[in-house]
């Protein structure tokens, strides 16, 4: 029986370790698969610090950089293992939630920036105006060369400050100003001229009776000045601004050639792309230092009223060449608008009807103006001012040899008879006579 | 009507005159008649094209080609000053007051019609 103790003793035992064993090995396989459960889960932590870190240094600053506008060359994940996890699309939406943020800011700093801007810049344009009244009206009254001298430089830097605040008043959404009548193609272009520094430069070859509708003249002056302004700006002082008018099939074209610099590829492709006022929304904060206004202010008016504007080609004296093409909507025919031309004033229109005077004729006329008197005065013959009064027509030279003749004629047409004229003469001395004797009467005092 | 001022303004004085105030003869003052000597008028600013047509027409004085203008008077006389020197107008002085019928004798007319009637 002794004998069978010692060999129980020893299968327990071996059952025992074998137990131990096979624990061992199980706790092996288990703590080596923890362990590399640990590592993977360390790298994955490591390689999210590293990707928050990577959003918060580099890739939400480059966004802020980039601005709004081109978010396609922002940079993407560091870990592009991590691409569509939840991880991922959360940082996506923290890089999203902060590009629209920064979207929104600059709107509104944008808006708010216009809206200064617009308010000031009308107020300055306002003066401005106001002030070209006064000058006009100084030069109208001074008849004096010295005073004229001084009153045409107050003058010049007054149209260019005018210039310069309606160009920024433009940009930030206003209208040009001004309201003007239809004027010639040429006068426009003189008016552009007039708001330029070196206004002597500029030569203007046209001999066109073009002339663009009301509501567009303000707005080609604005973009011909401006367009003139570079010219000049950027070519040597000696040099010459030309400006051509080209009638086309659909519209004409106003061609302004300098003898400047040109443009490089890029300035010009930026130009184009201001110049189509495609952008819609100009970034006034973005215009560069000092900000470069023509361009962007002549976009936004080429948008608005239905003209284009490029500067894509060489000039041939080097330069740029500008080219601003009207559409035959903008055009109208000179001189249609007639009151302002001398040509339609004069008597023509009104010297037909009181010709063949007598009282017929002279009744006819008199509804017209009441306190006119017909029979002594030959006004109703010719166009009358904006303030009601008579024009005076102009002399013809056979007529101002005989100035006597001239003068009586009118006072006795030939319709009137010698009986009527008679008749006049004698009611106004009759009247004459009457009121003599009732004033000697009593002494200068009312008839009583 | 065009209101004053709707047209003008647009083209300034001193692009009219090229930059100058003081015209090129003092002889002009605002009753100095102005009449066109002909003369090519090609090469001319539309200004003086203007000037041209209006004095074709016969004499005219200055303050009414300024009026006609619309420009300043001095203004205008720059412009005439030029017209002057490059031949395309004469200018001729007003008629003088004495030439004109006197009121003596206005009055002599006077009287001698009403002892008729």
């Amino acid at each position: 029986m002794t004998r069978h103790i010692p060999e129980a003793v020893f299968w327990c035992l071996l059952a025992g370790a074998l137990a131990v064993v096979i624990l061992l090995i199980r706790e092996r396989q288990i703590s080596a698969r923890l362990r590399r459960t640990v590592a993977t889960l360390e790298a994955s932590v490591r390689s999210r610090d590293e990707e928050i870190r990577h959003l918060a240094t580099v890739r939400l600053p480059a966004l802020m950089e980039s601005g709004p506008h081109q978010p396609a060359g922002a940079p993407g994940l560091l870990h592009g293992h991590l691409a569509g996890s939840e991880y991922a699309i959360s940082l996506k939406t923290v890089s999203d939630l902060f590009s629209r943020s920064a979207q929104a800011a600059q709107a509104r700093a944008d808006q708010s920036a216009k809206a200064a801007l617009k308010a000031s810049m009308r107020t300055l344009q306002g003066l401005a105006n106001e002030q070209q009244l006064s000058i006009s009206e100084m030069q109208d009254r001074h008849d004096n060369a010295d005073v004229l001298q001084d009153l045409l430089a107050i003058d010049h830097t007054n149209s260019q400050f005018g210039r310069r605040a309606q160009a920024i008043a433009v940009l930030c959404g206003s209208w040009p100003g001004r309201q003007r009548s239809a004027s010639s193609l040429v006068d426009v272009v003189r008016g552009a001229t007039s708001r330029i520094r070196d206004y002597r430069r500029v030569q203007v070859h046209a001999q066109v009776d073009i002339a663009i509708v009301s509501r567009a003249v303000e707005p080609v002056v604005l973009t011909v000045a401006e367009l003139l302004d570079n010219a000049a700006r950027h070519s040597q002082p000696n040099t010459t601004v030309q400006v051509n008018i080209q009638p086309a099939h659909n519209g004409t074209a106003i061609v302004i050639d300098d003898a400047g610099v040109g443009l490089i590829e890029q300035e010009i492709r930026r130009a184009t792309e201001l110049l189509s006022g495609a952008g819609q929304t100009v970034d006034i904060t973005r215009l560069g230092d000092p900000p470069q206004f023509g361009f962007a202010a002549i976009g936004v008016l080429a948008a608005r009223y239905g003209f284009s504007v490029s500067v894509d080609t060489r000039s041939p004296y080097g330069g740029v060449r500008a080219v601003v093409f009207l559409p035959s909507a903008l055009l109208t025919r000179a001189h249609d608008e007639g009151p302002d031309s001398v040509r339609a004033r004069p008597p023509a229109r009104h010297a037909a009807p009181p010709r063949p005077s007598g009282p017929v004729a002279t009744e006819h006329v008199a509804p017209d103006d009441a306190s006119r008197t017909p029979s002594a005065d030959p006004t109703p013959v010719y166009a009358s001012t904006a303030g009601g009064l008579p024009k005076r027509r102009r002399r013809q030279p056979t007529a101002e040899h005989t100035p006597p003749a001239e003068r009586s004629a009118p006072e006795t047409p030939q319709g009137r008879s010698a009986q009527d004229a008679a008749a006049i003469i004698g009611a106004f001395a009759r009247g004459t006579r009457s009121g003599r004797a009732s004033s000697s009467d009593h002494e200068g005092n009312p008839h009583t | 009507m065009t209101p004053p001022g709707k047209k003008r303004g647009l083209v300034r004085p001193y692009v009219i005159t090229d930059g100058r105030a003081h015209p090129t003869r003092n002889t002009l003052d605002l009753v100095t008649l102005v009449i066109a000597a002909g003369g090519e008028t090609g090469g001319l600013s539309p200004e003086k094209r203007r000037v041209m047509e209006l004095c074709r027409g016969g004499s005219l004085s200055v303050a009414e080609v300024a009026g006609h203008l619309r420009i300043p008077v001095s203004v205008t006389k720059v412009l005439l000053s030029d017209l002057v020197d490059s031949g395309h107008i004469v200018t001729r002085s007003p008629i003088p007051s004495a030439e004109l019928p006197e009121p003596q004798i206005l009055q002599e007319v006077l009287d001698g019609l009403r002892a008729r009637l």
